[in-house]
């Protein structure tokens, strides 16, 4: 022990560099932990085990789905396709949205029709809805279907072989932000419409009702193509 | 004996006090230097609880033995072959020995 105590100070000051030597070593190591391609490896295996997770999940749908009877899908799949052909009347988010004829005083030698609401008008502003997501629209009680017309006849409009004089008001079911974004946007339908002094409000709400369809739809001519059917 | 137990811990606080970092690509070297250092230390622990410490061997031996096994990785490092692997396991092994022998010693006692 008495070597030891003469080469105390040789002793502490080699403790201490190796105390420097330790602590650099910690912090190189954590920078280590919070470098890229340490940061990715975590990353990409967080996003393998949430894959993974999905996955499983999956199945274990796609099992519930075959194991449930074939009559149950099947019900299920007319349920899915009457409302996607708008037999059912349908509710949820969307927007209201009413137009109607110019109340601006015609300026003496300008074309009346300026002012008036025509069915290109209309069909605007259907196609934008659509183009915004909606699930189902109506235009005055008329819910739209594939085969659904809209056309102008004299002063009034044409939808499913019904007329119908302003106001018109359509109903729409989706995103009510994304719909009424669609339509106010600068220099969209609305704006085009407000320039001829037609009347247009837009009213989002959190429960609006689409009626049912209330025609049939008739294949005379359209057969369904054998080979295209999927199985 | 305090002291260098002290001593470690002063330098631990002064590594933490001085933001000196290593690049991560040397992170290599300090872990084999810090292990033969560590080495060095019990193995000047042992001598000295056998009686047998000599001064200027362990200090020697503490920084060269840290070089030399920074500069066998470099060159390891260079040709291809792993020898930071070789010196972790030749340094743990001897770590352990030295361990074990002053476990020994302070039972015997």
């Amino acid at each position: 022990m008495r070597a030891l105590k003469q080469g105390r100070v040789a002793l502490a000051f080699v403790c201490i560099v190796l105390g420097i030597m330790l602590a650099v070593q910690f912090r190189t190591t954590q920078d280590i932990r919070s470098t890229i391609p340490f940061q990715r490896a975590e990353d990409l295996s967080q996003r393998l085990k949430l894959a993974e997770k999905e996955r499983d999940s999956a199945l274990r749908q796609l099992q519930e789905f075959e194991n449930s009877t074939r009559a149950e899908s099947v019900v299920r799949e007319v349920d899915m396709f009457r409302m996607a052909a708008g037999y059912v009347a349908v509710e949820g988010p969307g927007l209201v949205v009413t137009i109607d004829d110019s109340k601006r005083a015609m300026k003496p030698g300008e074309n009346p029709n300026l002012y008036l609401i025509h069915d290109d008008d209309m069909l605007k502003v259907i196609n934008e809805l659509w183009a915004a997501g909606a699930e189902a629209l109506s235009i005055n009680e008329q819910r739209l279907v594939v085969g659904s017309e809209i056309r102008c006849v004299g002063p009034t409009i044409m939808v499913n072989d019904t007329r119908y004089s302003p106001p018109y008001e359509i109903r729409a079911i989706g995103d009510p932000k994304t719909l009424e974004a669609s339509l106010k946007m600068r220099g969209g339908v609305i704006e085009t419409l407000q320039f001829w002094g037609i009347q247009a409000t837009v009213k989002t709400q959190q429960n609006v009702k689409v009626a049912a369809y209330k025609g049939t739809h008739k294949f005379q001519f359209a057969k369904p193509l054998q080979e295209d059917t999927p199985k | 004996m305090m002291l260098p137990v002290l001593a470690v811990l002063v330098g631990i606080l002064i590594g933490l006090f001085f933001p000196v970092s290593m690049p991560v690509e040397y992170g290599k070297f300090l872990a084999v230097a810090l292990l033969a250092s560590l080495d060095s230390v019990f193995g000047g622990l042992r001598a000295a609880l056998e009686e047998k410490f000599d001064n200027p061997i362990f200090i020697s031996g503490f920084f060269v033995n840290a070089l030399l096994a920074v500069l066998l990785v470099f060159i390891g490092e260079r040709l291809g072959i792993d020898l930071y692997y070789v010196a972790s396991l030749a340094f743990g092994l001897r770590i352990f020995q030295n361990l074990a022998i002053i476990r020994r010693y302070f039972l015997k006692k």
